[in-house]
C-alpha cells in the first residue's frame, strides 16, 4: 500500500515545497520504504525525460511560414479599397442630394406665373408700409373702406 | 525579454519582416513541442505552421505587457490538442542522424551499444508513453520535463490555476511511471 505522503514527491523535486515542507518530506523519506521507492522512480524518469533528444525546426521552416503569411495577405482587401469605399459614399450623398432637389420641386408644384408673382413680390417694397398687403392691419383698412362706401 | 519587447513593438506596427524574426526566435521551440504532441515531423511541421499562422493574425491583439513566449506556447498547445489526427509517435528506427548523434551526446561517457540501445528503448518507450496520455496531460508534462518551464509559466500558457497544473503534473507522471515501469518488466 502506497504512502499518502508519495503525493508531495512531484512538487519536492519540482522544488515547489516551502523550506518546511521540505524538510519534513525529506526526513519522512529516509524512513519510508514506499516513498523511497517512488521518488527513485520519480527521479529515473525525470532523467529519461532529460536525456529525450530536442528537434530544432526543419530547414527552410521560417521560409514556409512567411510564404503562408505572404498568401494571407494578398486575400485579404485590394489597396485602393479604402479610396473605393469612400467615393461610393460621396456619390451616394449626391444622389440623395439631389433625390432631395427633385422631391421638394414635385411637392411645391408651382405654375410659371405665380413663380413670377411670388418673385416679384418679394422684391416689392409694399413690404414696408404700416400695413403691407396680407397683413392684419391691412385688412381692417379694406372693411373700413368697405363700410365707407356703403 | 528585451528582445521580445523589441519583436513585439514592430510586429504591432505591422513590420512583416519583424514577424520573421520571431519565428526565428522561437521556431524550435515550438517546432519541439508539436513534434512531441503530435509524434511525428510531418504532423508537427503542419501544426508549427498553423500555430505561427494563428500568431501572425492575433498579433495585432496582443497585449505588450504579456509574455510572449507563453502566448505562443499557448496557440501551440491548443493548435495540437485540436489537431485534425490522432498522433502517430513515429518508430525508433525512423530517428534522425542529428537525434542519434543527440542521444548519444546525453548517454554516459563512451557508452556500449548495448548501453545506447537501451537509451534508445527508453526514449521510444517514454515517446509512446506520451502518445497514451490525454492531451492535456501529454501538454503540461512536455512543457514541465521538456520545454522546462515553470509552474507559474505553464499556468500562465495553459489557463488553468497553479493548483491544476501541480495535480495534472502529479497525475501525467504517475500515468508515465506505470508505462515505464511496465516497460522494464518486459525488457529487464
Amino acid at each position: 500500500m502506497s504512502c499518502p505522503k508519495t503525493k508531495l514527491i512531484s512538487a519536492y523535486l519540482d522544488k515547489e515545497l516551502r523550506l518546511r515542507e521540505k524538510t519534513a518530506f525529506e526526513d519522512h523519506v529516509q524512513g519510508c520504504a514506499s516513498c523511497s521507492h517512488a521518488l527513485e522512480e520519480m527521479r529515473l524518469l525525470r532523467t529519461s525525460f532529460a536525456n529525450m533528444e530536442r528537434h530544432p525546426a526543419p530547414y527552410g521552416f521560417a521560409t514556409r511560414v512567411m510564404a503562408r503569411t505572404a498568401e494571407l495577405e494578398k486575400k485579404k482587401a485590394p489597396w485602393f479599397f479604402p479610396y473605393f469605399v469612400r467615393f461610393a459614399e460621396a456619390a451616394v450623398l449626391l444622389v440623395v442630394i439631389t433625390v432631395g432637389i427633385l422631391a421638394g420641386k414635385v411637392m411645391t408644384n408651382s405654375s410659371p406665373a405665380t413663380t413670377t408673382t411670388n418673385i416679384s413680390s418679394a422684391f416689392s417694397l409694399d413690404i414696408f408700409d404700416a400695413t403691407p398687403p396680407g397683413s392684419l392691419g391691412g385688412a381692417y383698412l379694406a372693411m373700413t373702406e368697405v363700410r365707407n362706401e356703403k | 525579454m528585451e528582445e521580445d519587447k523589441s519583436i513585439i513593438k514592430k510586429n504591432t506596427n505591422g513590420d512583416s519582416i519583424a514577424f520573421e524574426d520571431l519565428v526565428l526566435a522561437y521556431q524550435d521551440k515550438i517546432y519541439n513541442l508539436c513534434r512531441y504532441m503530435l509524434g511525428n515531423a510531418h504532423d508537427a511541421e503542419d501544426a508549427a505552421q498553423d500555430a505561427f499562422l494563428k500568431a501572425y493574425q492575433a498579433l495585432p491583439k496582443f497585449r505588450p505587457e504579456a509574455s510572449l513566449y507563453t502566448w505562443l506556447y499557448r496557440i501551440a498547445t491548443n493548435t495540437c490538442i485540436d489537431y485534425k489526427r490522432k498522433p502517430v509517435f513515429e518508430s525508433l528506427f525512423g530517428a534522425s542522424e542529428e537525434g542519434e548523434r543527440l542521444v548519444h551526446d546525453r548517454a554516459s561517457d563512451a557508452p556500449s551499444p548495448e548501453q545506447l540501445y537501451q537509451s534508445k528503448q527508453i526514449d521510444q518507450a517514454l515517446k509512446e508513453g506520451l502518445g497514451k496520455l490525454s492531451p492535456k496531460l501529454r501538454a503540461i508534462i512536455i512543457l514541465k520535463e521538456i520545454e522546462e518551464l515553470s509552474y507559474e509559466e505553464i499556468a500562465d500558457t495553459l489557463e488553468i490555476s497553479m493548483g491544476t497544473v501541480k495535480s495534472r503534473i502529479a497525475r501525467a507522471r504517475e500515468e508515465l511511471q506505470k508505462i515505464m515501469q511496465k516497460f522494464r518488466e518486459q525488457n529487464p
